[in-house]
C-alpha cells in the first residue's frame, strides 16, 4: 500500500442503538490516504466518537462498508488482532494502568505480539525517548502531570508500529500549551512513523493542525475542507 | 544515550504477563489482604486437623505391627480397656493348644488411682496420663512376652519377672511424668525403679507402664488372674478362623478382638473426626470463597475503563479471562502458604506447650494433606475467579471505555 492509497474506505456506513431508536452514524462516506493527518469535528451526538470507533473496531456497523488497513471490518472475525496491528488509541483520559511503572505501561499492547521481552523493552524505550520520557521510565502514572501522562499514552499507541493512531480529544483534558506540546508531538510522530493520524476534536484549533477536517453532523460527513494550516 | 537507558533497563524486572498477573492483586492491599485472610483460615483447619488425625492414624497402624498379637481374648460381657483379673492365668496355655496358635500370655491390666510419683500424689487429676480407669495405666506382662504387646526394643533393661520393685515405661507417660531410666515412680505405695523405656508408635501403648505379672497380681490381690489373653497366630493361618475357633471353644466365657478389629474401630472414629473436620474445612473454604468473589468482582468493576483500554490495544477475551483468573488463584495460593505456615506452626506450638497432648499425638507431615489443601486453595482460586473473569472478558469495549 503506498501513500496513494486509501487506508480507511468507508461507504453508507449506519449504527444505531437502542433498538435503532438512536442514529449514531446514518450512512456515512468517507475516504482517508494512506499517512494523511485528518481531524474529525462536529458537536456533541454527531457521530464523531461512534466513527472513531467503527475504524478501530471496537464496535461494529449496522449496514454499508468499513474497509480499514485493507481489512474488511464488516466480515473480519479477529478484532483484537486486527487492532493490535493496525490501531493505536490515544483517549482524552489517557488510561494508564495506575499500578504499573511508565516502561510497563508502553508494553502492555506487545502482549499480543510475538516480540521478545528485551524487543519489548527496547522498542518502549525508544519511543519514551522519543517523547522525551526517558528519565521517567520507572515512575508510577500517579507520578507524572497530565501532559506527561498523555506522552506515555501516545508511546503506547505508537508500540506496536501501527498503520493508523486514533486520538479522540487528545487534548481535552489539558491546558492549551500542554495541548500544543502533545499536538506537536502527535504531528512529528505521524510524519516520522508514516502512520496516517486521525483525531477527533470539537476545537476549531486543535482541527486546523491537521491536513483535512472532516465536518460531521448527524451521523454524516457534512463536508471535507483542507486545513488552513 | 539509548544503549545506556537499555543497559540499566536489563537489570530490572523483565514485564511479563505472568508479572502483570501477580502484581494487580495487590493494587488495592486491605481488599485482597482480607481475602487473603478468609481462605487461609480454611487452609490452615484442613491443615492442622489433616496432621492431628494423620498423625492418629498412622499411631493406629502401629498397632498392627509385626511381632505383636492379632487377637485378644477376655471375658464375655468386658472388653479389652477394663482392668481387674477376671480370667484364669492357666486359659493362656489351653489357648495355646488351639491349632493355629503359635504363642500367647496372659497380662493383666490395672490402673493405679491412689499412688504417687516420687513425693507427689500421682493420680489422673495432677498430670499422669488417665489409664483405664483413672490414673496410670498398668499392665503386668511375663519378660518374655513383650513382644506381644509389640513392644521390641527398648531403651535400657527388661525388668526380671521375679523382681518386685521394677517397671519399664512408655515414652508418652514417661515424657508425660518427666522420667527417665534410673528414676522411681511410687505406685501403689511401693517405690519402682524405672529400668527401661519403650516406644512402639501405638498411642495406648505407650501410655502405659509394664511390670512383671506376678508382682501387679500380688499388688491388685489378682492371684493367678489375668484380664487379657494375648494370642499370636501362627503365619500360615487366618486370624478371623483362629478367633472364631476361640469364640467356639468357650462360648459364653471369652470372647475375642483382633488387633484389626480394634484398629478399624478407632479408624472409624478417626473417619468421623475426618468428616467434621471436612465439614468445617468446607465451611471456612465457602466463606473464604465468598470473599475471592467479592474482591474479584469489586476488582473488574473498579478496573472496567482499564479492561476497555486492554481490548482497545489489542488483548483478547482470552487474555483478560486468563489475567482475571491468574489474579483470583494468586490470592488463593498465598492464602495456601499462610495458612499452611499457620496450621504447621501452631499445632507445632500447642503440642509442645502441651506435654499431655504432644505425647499422644505425633502430627502428620504426609505431603497428601497438602497436597490436598494446595488443591483445595487452586480450586477455591479457580471457581471464585470464573465469574468476575468471565464478566471481564464479555465486557464491550465501548462501553467498558465509557465507564466513569
Amino acid at each position: 500500500m503506498n501513500n496513494t492509497e486509501n487506508i480507511i474506505e468507508i461507504k453508507g456506513l449506519k449504527k444505531s442503538y437502542d433498538n435503532g431508536k438512536i442514529k449514531a452514524l446514518n450512512g456515512m462516506d468517507l475516504e482517508v490516504k494512506k499517512g494523511e493527518f485528518i481531524s474529525i469535528m462536529g458537536p456533541s451526538g454527531s457521530g464523531k466518537s461512534s466513527l472513531l470507533n467503527m475504524i478501530g473496531a471496537l464496535d461494529t456497523a449496522n449496514e454499508g462498508s468499513i474497509m480499514v488497513a485493507g481489512i474488511d471490518l464488516m466480515k473480519t472475525k479477529k478484532l483484537n488482532k486486527f487492532r493490535s496491528k493496525e490501531i493505536g488509541f490515544v483517549f482524552q483520559m489517557h488510561n494508564l494502568i495506575p499500578n504499573l511503572s511508565v516502561i510497563e505501561n508502553v508494553q502492555i499492547p506487545m502482549f499480543e505480539t510475538n516480540a521478545s521481552s528485551t524487543e519489548m523493552r527496547e522498542r518502549a524505550l525508544e519511543l519514551l525517548k522519543a517523547v522525551d520520557l526517558e528519565d521517567k521510565i520507572d515512575q508510577k502514572p500517579t507520578k507524572l502531570s497530565g501532559g506527561e501522562r498523555q506522552r506515555v499514552a501516545i508511546a503506547r499507541a505508537l508500540v506496536n508500529h501501527p498503520s493508523i493512531i486514533l486520538a479522540d480529544e487528545p487534548t481535552g483534558s489539558l491546558d492549551s500549551k500542554t495541548g500544543e506540546v502533545i499536538l506537536n508531538l502527535l504531528k512529528d510522530l505521524h510524519a516520522k512513523e508514516n502512520v496516517t493520524l486521525v483525531m477527533v476534536t470539537h476545537e476549531p484549533y486543535v482541527g486546523n493542525m491537521a491536513e483535512r477536517i472532516v465536518n460531521v453532523l448527524d451521523g454524516k460527513c457534512q463536508n471535507i475542507v483542507s486545513s488552513l494550516s | 544515550m539509548c544503549i545506556d537507558i537499555i543497559k540499566g533497563c536489563e537489570k530490572r524486572e523483565i514485564m511479563s504477563f505472568l508479572s502483570l498477573v501477580v502484581k494487580n492483586p495487590f493494587r488495592n492491599k486491605t481488599r485482597s489482604a482480607l481475602a487473603i485472610v478468609g481462605i487461609a483460615i480454611g487452609i490452615m483447619v484442613i491443615v492442622a486437623l489433616g496432621m492431628v488425625t494423620g498423625g492418629l492414624k498412622n499411631s493406629t497402624q502401629s498397632t498392627l505391627k509385626a511381632g505383636a498379637a492379632e487377637i485378644t481374648v477376655v471375658q464375655a460381657g468386658s472388653n479389652s480397656f477394663e482392668s481387674g483379673g477376671t480370667i484364669n492365668e492357666s486359659t493362656a496355655a489351653d489357648i495355646l493348644n488351639l491349632s493355629g496358635v503359635k504363642d500367647t500370655t496372659g497380662i493383666l491390666r490395672a490402673s493405679n488411682t491412689s499412688t504417687s510419683i516420687a513425693t507427689t500424689s500421682s493420680n489422673s487429676s495432677q498430670g499422669g496420663f488417665a489409664g483405664p480407669g483413672g490414673g496410670l495405666s498398668i499392665t503386668g506382662i511375663d519378660s518374655s512376652k513383650l513382644s506381644l504387646l509389640g513392644i521390641d526394643s527398648l531403651n535400657g533393661t527388661v525388668f526380671t519377672n521375679s523382681s518386685t520393685n521394677q517397671v519399664i515405661m512408655g515414652k508418652t507417660v514417661a515424657q508425660d511424668l518427666n522420667k527417665t531410666v534410673g528414676d522411681t515412680i511410687d505406685l501403689y505405695g511401693q517405690n519402682f525403679t524405672i529400668v527401661g523405656t519403650f516406644e512402639t508408635g501405638s498411642f495406648l501403648t505407650d501410655a502405659g507402664i509394664m511390670m512383671p505379672l506376678a508382682n501387679l497380681q500380688n499388688l491388685t490381690s489378682n492371684q493367678n488372674k489375668v484380664s487379657d489373653v494375648l494370642v499370636k497366630v501362627t503365619d500360615n493361618a487366618n486370624v478371623t478362623t483362629v478367633s472364631n475357633e476361640i469364640d467356639n471353644a468357650y462360648p459364653n466365657q471369652l470372647t475375642t478382638t483382633t488387633a484389626a478389629d480394634q484398629a478399624n474401630r478407632i479408624n472409624q472414629g478417626l473417619s468421623f473426626i475426618d468428616t467434621a473436620s471436612w465439614a468445617i474445612s468446607l465451611l471456612a473454604i465457602f466463606i473464604g470463597a465468598v470473599g475471592v468473589i467479592n474482591t474479584m468482582i469489586m476488582s473488574v468493576y473498579e478496573r472496567t475503563r482499564e479492561i476497555g483500554v486492554l481490548k482497545a490495544v489489542g488483548w483478547t477475551d482470552r487474555r483478560i479471562l486468563g489475567m482475571i483468573l491468574g489474579e483470583s488463584i494468586v490470592l488463593t495460593l498465598i492464602a495456601f502458604v499462610v495458612g499452611t505456615i499457620i496450621a504447621v506452626v501452631g499445632v507445632e506450638l500447642i503440642l509442645t506447650l502441651s506435654p499431655s497432648v504432644g505425647g499422644i499425638i505425633t502430627p502428620s507431615f504426609s505431603y497428601d494433606i497438602f497436597l490436598r489443601a494446595f488443591l483445595v486453595a487452586f480450586l477455591v482460586g479457580v471457581f471464585g475467579g470464573l465469574y468476575p473473569a468471565y464478566r471481564a472478558s464479555r465486557l464491550s469495549p465501548t462501553e467498558a471505555l465509557r465507564y466513569e
